[in-house]
């Protein structure tokens, strides 16, 4: 088995308070627990103990958390990425509250991940037992899960190399400068069934672009476009469709500037996917297909 | 109100106390180069040229830090002015979002002669 899915996003922010006013209130995101500066949040659809975590403190990615089914699964990956030459450290139960034992891996793009196998586990609102289709109550956006997240790094084929003999992805989708001879300029990667569980372009080490909610349609994206205007939430880019992923998307930025995404639709992956690619000279329709127009804003913010 | 004035072009503008300069330059029609608006990326960065500005929030010094404040560096989405002021964009210029925005905007500012639409909408 692989790894299931992009499980948590660990996240500083500069305030805490008018954090939780975007993440809770606008996003409509449950608290599940808090401790000293850091508070701990879930999607209305997710049933382990957290998928969001925000650290007050400075801005940016602290690190990302995949959760896999075994811990067998997790004894292979981390002999896999000591074979390729990554730092990889054991983490255990309690270090991340509500996780259970796993593994710490310092990424050659100097992002931190943690596998981990064991989450406490909350439910959900509608629970498993004849479930309503929704929470009646829900805040704002109302966000069912996580989905994705897209960070930069100086050499994406070194990362995409990573993820594919260590971790077991596969690309679903590649930007190159010229299919004559491909430099690797952005990677589009996936575990699951979805087009992508976490993505890398081109940029500095350790920083963080964006990630993203999974939202049920494009209604829900517009809707969420609404509430972004009642709230006065920046939005960078949308409502449009990416042609990478086929994505219908928002951008919008939280209260200390790190770039979140509303994400829906985009088709199904299996391990036979036939990896698309993109040349340099249509990234800008890659990214944005409806307006084909890349801004300097959506390549130059990272956090 | 608190008299701002932006070089390059040194259009001159009236900004609403407690009002970031971002805030303050959209209101009135005007654009230039930002990113998050919420203090996070630093893409929004000025330089003080005179006066002082302030903070009402908390900035990472991840994005901004000691050395460039003291060195006269504003955050323009969080920075607040501090009484009359003059900022320079780094490599930029102020364009007009909308131009009648823009001409109720002259009409309230200082009435400086030397603003016209055409040299900051090129
Ligand atoms: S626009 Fe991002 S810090 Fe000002
Ligand atoms: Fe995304």
């Amino acid at each position: 088995m692989s790894v299931m899915r992009l499980g948590y996003v660990h996240l500083r922010v500069t305030d805490l308070d008018s954090a939780k006013g975007h993440y809770g209130t606008t996003l409509g995101m449950t608290e599940t627990a808090s401790e000293q500066g850091k508070v701990f949040y879930k999607g209305w659809d997710e049933y382990d103990h957290h998928s969001v975590v925000l650290e007050e403190g400075g801005v940016g990615l602290v690190k990302l958390g995949y959760k896999c089914e075994t811990s067998e699964d997790i004894a292979r990956y981390e002999s896999r990425a000591q074979r390729f030459g990554a730092s990889v450290a054991r983490m255990s139960k309690g270090d991340n509250m509500a996780v259970g034992d796993g593994i710490r891996i310092t990424l050659p793009s100097e992002h931190t991940v943690e596998l981990y196998s064991d989450m406490e586990h909350l439910g959900t609102e509608p629970g498993v037992l004849n479930p309503e289709s929704w929470p009646r109550f829900g805040r704002g956006v109302s966000v069912p899960r996580i989905d994705h997240a897209l960070l930069t790094c100086e050499d994406p084929a070194m990362v995409e190399r990573f993820f594919m003999e260590c971790l077991d992805f596969r690309p679903s989708e590649r930007v190159v400068t010229d299919p004559a001879d491909p430099e690797l300029i952005g990677t589009w990667l996936f575990c699951t069934n979805t087009p992508h569980d976490i993505a890398f372009i081109k940029g500095g080490n350790g920083k963080f672009h964006h990630f993203a909610y999974f939202l049920e349609d494009t209604s829900a994206i517009l809707r969420a476009g609404d509430i972004f205007a009642m709230d006065d939430v920046p939005v960078d880019v949308g409502p449009t469709r990416h042609g990478i992923t086929r994505g219908h998307t928002i951008y919008f930025f939280d209260p200390a500037g790190n770039r979140n995404e509303v994400f829906a639709n985009g088709y199904i992956t299996y391990p036979d996917f036939p990896t698309i690619t993109w040349t340099a000279d249509q990234l800008s329709k890659g990214i944005f297909y409806i307006g084909r127009e890349l801004n300097e804003r959506f390549t130059s913010v990272v956090t | 109100m608190v008299v701002v004035t932006v070089q390059p072009d040194g259009v001159t503008v009236d900004l609403r106390e407690g009002e970031t300069l971002l805030a303050g330059l959209q209101r009135l029609g005007y654009l230039y180069r930002w990113g998050c608006r919420r203090g996070g990326c630093g893409v929004c960065k000025v330089d003080v040229v005179a006066g002082a500005v302030g903070y009402s929030g908390v900035i990472s010094d991840t994005v901004l830090s000691l050395e460039e404040r003291e060195g006269g560096t504003a955050l323009s989405c969080q920075a607040v002015p501090a009484g009359e002021l003059t900022v320079a964009l780094r490599n930029d210029r102020l364009t007009a979002a909308a131009p009648w925005l823009l001409k109720q905007a002259i009409s309230i500012t200082t009435q400086r002669s030397d603003i016209r639409q055409g040299e900051i909408t090129k």
